[in-house]
């Protein structure tokens, strides 16, 4: 016998008026336990912590290692150049990698481990149970890339060589142009045989650096076929000359990266590893599975973005300037090698500050709300 | 220990029905899993819900509790219509669907943790008391990849009992549990509704039902098809009379004429009945001793849940 019920269900309020399971907020507990739940993955975390800690910890102590030992073969492990290289290269790359498996892991593992489930049937919002992940995952990632990338700047700052390398010359660094040129004059052999210059120094002199013997500076001779020594007046001219065409180039070389560099490649590392961990939330709760998810954001980040910021396409230069890495790449802080750099090409998407940080929070909602909604819509 | 299970003095919403639905539908593709399911539950029993695999058991769970969403009809928990107040019902809901599967790198205590942390904030005082309830407060603090089968489904029950239900739904509770443990839960399940909850059961084991169950649901192909009371659906059932005699073949003769379904078993015969047995066993007694048989047992045995259960579904015959 089937019954039916005839009147209809009266709702009456909830009995305690703190319980807001509705709401789409998360609760601190929330985001406290889900922070837990990823925190105690622990192939997980063991490989988050070798990308972002560990590779610049190796890289590094290596370097400090072989530099104490043997000093003459090795150089000093930072510097300048080690902290462009690790920050711009390994981190910003590899801290995005990583941001997206955490991210991936996050929006898929309720699902495919069946806690999603046991969640929808509390009541608590699915939106909240969505956006809870977000601060969790990011308390994590961030704090990485934060360690990490604080042993790359301690090291290079603390581990800088005492002078600045210029084309293999010990030069002052930090001086001004005048202050250069002087310096050049008082080392006329070293900037004449080693800076490169445009055309020849007036006067002809130049630098005669015959294998086996000590490099002399000298002037052409009177009939043209012989140089001659140069004067000491002549070489202190050329050398000031010299300077003068690699003021440019030398004033954006610097031992080891000054402050303001620090903290805006630090906030830009964090603003990369904030994209790849959101970006990954949304497409691993939108297709429900991590692998997958894993291998389009490696796509991404090694692939599609390289090409898209070098190459040309016709009629798809905005749809370029659209993907998101082309849009940090741009973010980039000045003093640092362009991002995806390198290759012998000369062109590169350019695209103004107001537009990449358009697409960068277009990806970061437009992310969010894919992943909501298929959360919100999704048969549990 | 916190008051973790004190039953609410007044019921959650309004309304006598802890779950009521009408109408109720949902399809896949073709396939209609749950066929205009007019069900209702009353508060404070324990309630059996049950039906062949495939029937729509899980699925009707599963719309019950918004984890997929019903093509049509309408449905109240605890006197909430969902999902328009989904949220509400679900605070005094607890539920288990399908096999209770958890993240197994968290111990489980933290699984329940995180689920408490997704309930009212009084829900994380009632950890510790539902692991001792359902017996596993000894292996709280191991990975759940170290528990059985039997202890998932506990675990379970107690991420059931951590939101302090008026309305447990548990699907297949009985499931990769030992003879013990089974014991158990029925103690649980009967003490949890002298309590005053609703539990609604859904299970194949039907001698589990049957002896834990107030009142049970057929369903099949997506409808329920009884409903009611176990003694008052089994009331209507046939009884079998066994007779324990000598000369089987002889008393079967004399009682051809009872117009009953008489078979010769070993040691005596098998004779089924309509309900209403007692003057047909006293006329059995009478035909056989006039006809100077030899009786040695006469017993009437009650259809069993499960007899009923086959003769009900459509893997019998006729559903109706």
């Amino acid at each position: 016998m089937t019954t039916v019920h005839d009147a209809g269900a009266s709702p009456v309020t909830l009995k305690s008026k703190r319980d807001r399971r509705g709401s789409p907020l998360p609760t601190g507990a929330m985001i406290a336990t889900r922070f837990m739940e990823l925190r105690l993955r622990r192939g997980l975390m063991i490989t988050l912590v070798l990308v972002t800690v560990g590779l610049p910890t190796v890289f590094l102590g290596v370097r400090l290692l072989l530099h104490a030992l043997v000093p003459k073969t090795y150089g000093p492990a930072g510097g300048y150049d080690i902290y462009t290289a690790m920050s711009a290269g390994v981190l910003y790359t590899f801290g995005f990698i990583v941001a997206s498996t955490l991210g991936c892991t996050a929006g898929s593992v309720d699902l495919s481990e069946g806690m999603f489930r046991h969640l929808v049937i509390t009541g608590r919002s699915r939106l909240a149970l969505y956006l809870a992940r977000i601060p969790a995952g990011l308390a994590i990632i961030c704090s990485l890339v934060a360690i990490g990338f604080t042993i790359v700047c301690a090291v290079c700052v603390f581990a800088a060589p005492a002078k600045l390398s210029y084309n293999g010359v010990a030069v002052p660094s930090g001086l001004s142009q005048s202050g250069l040129e002087d310096w050049a004059a008082q080392h006329p052999t070293e900037v004449l045989c080693s800076f490169y210059y445009d055309g020849q120094p007036s006067q002809g002199v130049g630098c005669d650096n015959p294998p086996g013997q000590p490099a002399r500076i000298v002037v052409a001779g009177p009939d043209r076929q012989q140089p001659v020594p140069a004067t000491a007046s002549q070489a202190r001219a050329a050398a000031v000359e010299i300077a003068r065409q690699n003021y440019p180039d030398y004033k954006k070389q610097f031992r080891y990266p000054s402050n303001s560099l620090m903290v805006k490649t630090g906030l830009w590392l964090e603003l990369e590893a904030v994209i790849g961990f959101v970006v990954g939330l949304g497409l691993g709760s939108l297709l429900g599975q991590r692998t997958t998810a894993v291998m389009l954001m490696i796509v991404l980040e090694i692939i599609l973005t390289p090409i898209a910021i070098r190459t040309r396409i016709p009629h798809f230069i905005n749809g370029q300037r659209g993907i998101v890495g082309v849009a940090t790449a741009h973010l980039e802080p000045g003093q640092l090698p362009l991002a995806f750099g390198g290759g012998g090409h000369d062109f590169r998407v350019t695209e103004s500050t107001t537009t990449a940080v358009c697409v960068i929070l277009a990806w970061l909602i437009g992310w969010t709300a894919l992943g909501a909604w298929r959360m919100i819509t999704r048969d549990a | 220990m916190p008051d973790v299970l004190a039953v609410p003095a007044e019921p959650a919403g309004g309304g006598s029905w802890a779950i009521e639905t009408r109408g109720l539908a949902k399809r896949f593709g073709s396939n209609v899993a749950v066929n205009g399911v007019d069900l209702r539950i009353p508060r404070g029993c324990a309630f059996g819900y049950l039906g062949p695999n495939g029937a729509g058991k899980t699925t009707l769970i599963r719309v019950l509790l918004g984890l997929t969403r019903a093509d049509a009809g309408t449905m109240s928990l605890l006197g909430y219509p969902v999902p328009s107040h989904r949220d509400q019902a679900l605070a005094r809901v607890g539920a288990i669907v399908d096999e209770p599967r958890f993240h197994a790198h968290l111990t489980g205590r933290q699984n329940l943790q995180v689920l408490a942390a997704a309930r009212e904030p009084a829900a994380r005082t009632r950890i510790d008391a539902s692991l001792e309830r359902v017996g596993i407060l000894h292996r709280a603090d191991d990975r759940v990849s170290k528990y059985s089968m039997g202890m998932r489904q506990r675990l379970g029950v107690a991420a059931c009992l951590i939101g302090d239900p008026e309305l447990l739904i548990l699907d297949e509770p009985m499931n990769g549990l030992d003879p013990a443990g089974m014991h158990e839960m029925r103690d649980m399940i009967r003490s949890l509704v002298a309590e005053g909850r609703t539990v609604v059961l859904s299970s194949h084991l039907l001698d589990e039902v049957q002896r834990t169950c107030d009142a049970v649901a057929i369903v099949d192909r997506g409808q329920v098809i009884r409903q009611g009371p176990i003694s008052e659906l089994l009331a209507g059932t046939s009884v079998v009379l066994q007779v324990d005699c000598s000369e089987p073949d002889r008393a079967r003769g004399l009682l051809a004429g009872l117009g009953a379904t008489i078979s010769v078993e070993a040691g005596g015969l098998a004779i089924t009945l309509p309900a209403g047995t007692r003057e047909v066993t006293a006329e059995v007694a009478r035909v056989l001793v006039a006809g100077g048989i030899s009786v040695y047992r006469l017993q009437p045995l009650q259809a069993s849940l499960e007899t009923w259960f086959l003769q009900v579904t459509s893997r019998l015959g006729d559903p109706q």
